[in-house]
């Protein structure tokens, strides 16, 4: 709760720092406000408040608060460099990030329907706007219109579902919700009806396959800086949704939903990774990319007494805001992949930051992607053993993906440009790696 | 012991290579990334680990050839990477089935773990790992990433992956493999990996007759001789399997020198064509006469480390079955017509190379260390076979 409340006094505070134009103290107090947020999730994660009875609990454990602070930290940062130049909506960049972010840690690990539908529409609908910030590109409006629709649809389906248990169960409370389905009610076609529609907006908020259409175009309408955000908070926070509101609710008929996740998955996996084979937009290969990724984060119901997603989504993090900020430094307008071209020559860090990145994100050892990935089929394989020999195939295509755009990188140019990255790229970059690498202290 | 045998190994043959090849920064750290991987795999006592280790030392071998070899295109590298990446993967699933099974992850705790009672399940465990070794050494149906690799790779590259990299699956076999799935899984896959090991004996040697690149002709050389190793790894025999760590070393020694020498011939000539070569002997005798040493120890010629090796082995598969006796044989005098012909062709024949400068002294340093070595162990291959036998019996690391 805290750190809702932080969050959004700094988000209001920055509001009138940009209308002064003044994107680096809209940056700072947005930075504070972060650290703020993940300082208070850490020192009073235990802390409930005396009118918890009264007012909404907000159960989100504070590691996963730390982690989205983190993230939107880095993600900010990586993308600071556009705002700085044209600074006219920073201050509303920011904000709007920020907000997003309180519905984020409402709606990550909910005890309560109506709450997390609440959370869920306080971290859309501030997306949807992010996503149509660049005014003046024919590519953002069409993105935006596209996600507003596609996305108030799903909300739409998900809150059909949550109605459809509530009449089932006659609860939101998880709680209650699964002491009732557990005596049979899971049987019966509302509720059955109520949990189809509930993991098909899930699905769509993290872009699984069938619900994935909208994942490409948005991406690539969107800004580096909202890519970034986008393409990491969202899908932790929906992927944590996903595994606490079926974890709980499901507990004991989740056997009766482990084939159609696994159908999930697989279409995910395999969709994604070779769509994104011959993808020439670096943007939209990294939205099939994460397709591929949002198939693997569902593994984690496959045993939903034990998941343990938490560096998978981490690394996936770590791994996905490099590769954006080095895109953002190969040009700020363009996301074609002839941009990439030898660009790790340009610079040392990004050669070494890009390296890292996508080997992580092809889950070599002993980079994070490698032990999240482990930690997910870790608890997966004695569940659904042939959807795990079919997802690492799927990762070999995808690995073909990753190494694909590494050699286009790592090509030696004919003529050598050094270019300089900004400070803030530079702290983004060196924190990304570090951390990719100290994962192998993990062993 | 033995870890400390291969590490050993490894380091001279690491120094060696330094001094040859690129002075290039980039091509060190990655040798040495690449050297702490394969230590690791050598010593770690945890299948995790040693899963780990493996697939570290992708990474560096993966830009090595992607910075320093001539690839026109990025096919050859990538059909490399994702072979290997495929035995890895199916190798993951057999870790984590593996320890989840047992509930063990440690070397020792494996090895007490009866695997038997899981049945057709610890078939296909071993399976799994069997395809990323397969991979690896490689076997036959999965060698197709090695001729093109070999070939196209620098000569440093070419040296590591063929003097060590392929060893750490014969290792893993050796090791882990074999001890822990005793039983009913070594039952079941002892004879289609003899069999396919057979196949890639005599299927690597003709394909090796009929080619015309030195580098290639040695890539595969080396799948025939490979075969040889796997296929009598698989008989689980004490006395074989020390037989096999000598074979091990002196392919090591062997590959080394060849490629150093199909390095220096296209280095210096700039093909490594067989019809563009011919008369070095003539112009560069030292060169002459150290490659002609390496191709006899190849040639399992007495007194050097190949013939202990392959006719102990060949002895061992006759044991086991007379067919498997004789087609292992087959590498013999297969070996014979194909080694022949590479080093005649570019050194006897018809003058068509009139300027070759001769060896360098650190060049002269690595071909006489890798000879002395070959010959020495010809000679008394009980320096090695004692020195790993306590490893090879004990069951601990």
């Amino acid at each position: 709760m805290d750190s809702i409340v932080i969050l959004f006094i700094s988000g209001l505070l920055g509001l009138f720092v940009g209308m002064r134009r003044q994107p680096l103290s809209a940056l700072v107090i947005s930075s504070l406000g972060l650290t703020g947020a993940a300082l208070a999730a850490y020192f009073r994660g235990q802390y409930t408040s005396p009118l918890a009875a009264y007012t909404a609990y907000i159960p989100t454990q504070s590691a996963v608060v730390i982690l989205l602070c983190i993230v939107t930290l880095l993600a900010i940062w990586g993308g600071y460099q556009r705002y700085r130049q044209e600074n006219e909506h920073t201050g509303d960049y920011l904000s709007l990030v920020l907000f997003s972010l309180c519905g984020a840690i409402m709606m990550a690990q909910p005890n309560d329907l109506m709450l997390f539908f609440i959370g869920l529409e306080i971290l859309s609908i501030p997306i949807y706007v992010l996503v149509g910030i660049e005014k003046g590109s024919a590519l953002s409006a069409e993105a935006a219109v596209k996600y507003f629709f596609t996305g108030s649809f799903a909300s739409a389906i998900l809150l059909f579902g949550i109605a459809l248990l509530y009449g089932a169960t006659g609860s939101f409370q998880l709680v209650e919700i699964q002491s009732n389905l557990a005596i049979g009610i899971w049987q019966s076609p509302m509720a059955m009806i109520g949990s189809l529609f509930l993991l098909a907006g899930f699905a769509f908020k993290i872009g699984a396959v069938p619900f994935h259409f909208w994942g490409p175009d948005v991406y690539q309408g969107a800004s580096n800086a909202v890519l970034m955000y986008m393409s990491t908070v969202v899908k932790i926070t929906g992927i944590y949704a996903i595994v606490n509101v079926f974890g709980q609710i499901f507990r004991d008929s989740y056997f009766y939903w482990i084939d159609l996740i696994s159908l999930l998955i697989v279409l995910s996996m395999f969709y994604g990774y070779i769509t994104a084979w011959k993808q020439t937009s670096f943007k939209r290969l990294i939205a099939y990319s994460s397709i591929a990724n949002a198939g693997l984060m569902l593994f984690a119901l496959a045993d939903i007494h034990n998941s343990n997603i938490f560096l998978f989504v981490a690394a996936y993090a770590f791994a996905t805001i490099p590769l954006v900020t080095i895109n953002e430094f190969a040009d700020q307008n363009s996301d074609d992949l002839s941009n990439w071209e030898g660009i790790a020559w340009k610079n040392p860090l990004v050669g070494a930051a890009l390296v890292l990145a996508l080997f992580s994100l092809a889950g070599i050892p002993p980079l994070a992607g490698f032990f999240g990935k482990f930690s997910l089929l870790w608890s997966a394989v004695p569940h659904i053993p042939y959807t795990a020999v079919l997802a690492l195939i799927a990762s070999v295509i995808g690995a073909f993906v990753y190494l694909r755009l590494l050699m286009l990188a790592l090509k030696k140019p004919e003529v050598q440009v050094k270019k300089a990255l900004s400070a803030e790229q530079t702290i983004v970059l060196l924190l990304t790696t570090i951390s990719s690498i100290t994962a192998l202290y993990l062993i | 012991m033995m870890l400390l045998t291969n590490a050993v190994f490894f380091l001279v043959f690491l120094s060696n290579f330094k001094r040859e090849l690129v002075h290039d920064i980039r091509f060190t750290a990655l040798a040495l990334l690449m050297q702490f991987g394969l230590l690791g795999i050598f010593t770690t006592n945890t299948i995790l680990g040693f899963y780990l280790f493996w697939e570290l030392t992708l990474l560096p071998i993966f830009l090595i050839l992607y910075w320093f070899g001539n690839f026109e295109k990025p096919r050859a590298i990538l059909q490399f990477f994702l072979y290997t990446l495929l035995g890895s993967l199916a190798m993951l699933l057999a870790v984590i089935g593996l320890m989840h099974a047992t509930n063990q992850q440690t070397y020792e705790g494996l090895l007490s773990a009866d695997l038997n009672a899981l049945g057709n399940t610890s078939t296909l465990l071993m399976g799994g790992f069997l395809l990323a070794f397969a991979v690896k050494i490689p076997l036959f149906p999965f060698h197709t990433w090695q001729a093109e690799t070999y070939t196209k790779a620098p000569v440093a590259g070419t040296m590591l992956l063929s003097a060590i990299m392929l060893k750490m699956a014969l290792f893993g076999l050796l090791k882990w493999v074999l001890p822990i799935f005793n039983g009913i899984a070594t039952d079941f896959w002892r004879w289609p990996v003899i069999v396919l090991g057979l196949i890639g004996i005599i299927y690597g040697a003709i394909i090796a007759i009929r080619q015309n690149n030195l580098k290639t002709l040695f890539a595969y050389a080396s799948l025939s001789h490979l075969g040889l190793i796997a296929a009598a790894l698989m008989l689980q025999n004490g006395e074989t399997n020390q037989i096999a760590v000598v074979q091990i070393v002196n392919h090591s020694i062997v590959s080394i020198g060849l490629f150093l020498a199909a390095g220096i011939i296209e280095h210096r000539i700039g093909t490594a064509e067989l019809t563009g070569l011919g008369g070095i002997a003539k112009v560069a005798p030292r060169f002459a006469f150290w490659f002609g040493v390496l191709t006899f120890v190849s040639l399992s010629v007495p007194f050097t480390a190949g013939f202990i090796g392959e006719f102990f082995l060949i002895k061992d598969l006759f044991a086991a079955h007379n067919l498997t006796g004789i087609l292992a044989s087959a590498t013999l005098i297969l070996g014979a017509v194909y080694m022949l012909k590479a080093y005649q062709a570019p050194m006897f024949g018809p003058t068509k190379v009139t300027s070759f400068e001769d060896l360098h002294w650190s060049e002269i340093t690595v071909f006489a260390i890798l000879s002395i070595a070959a010959i020495y162990l010809g000679l008394s291959p009980q320096c090695l076979t004692d020195f790993v036998a306590h490893s090879l019996s004990q069951p601990t690391l």
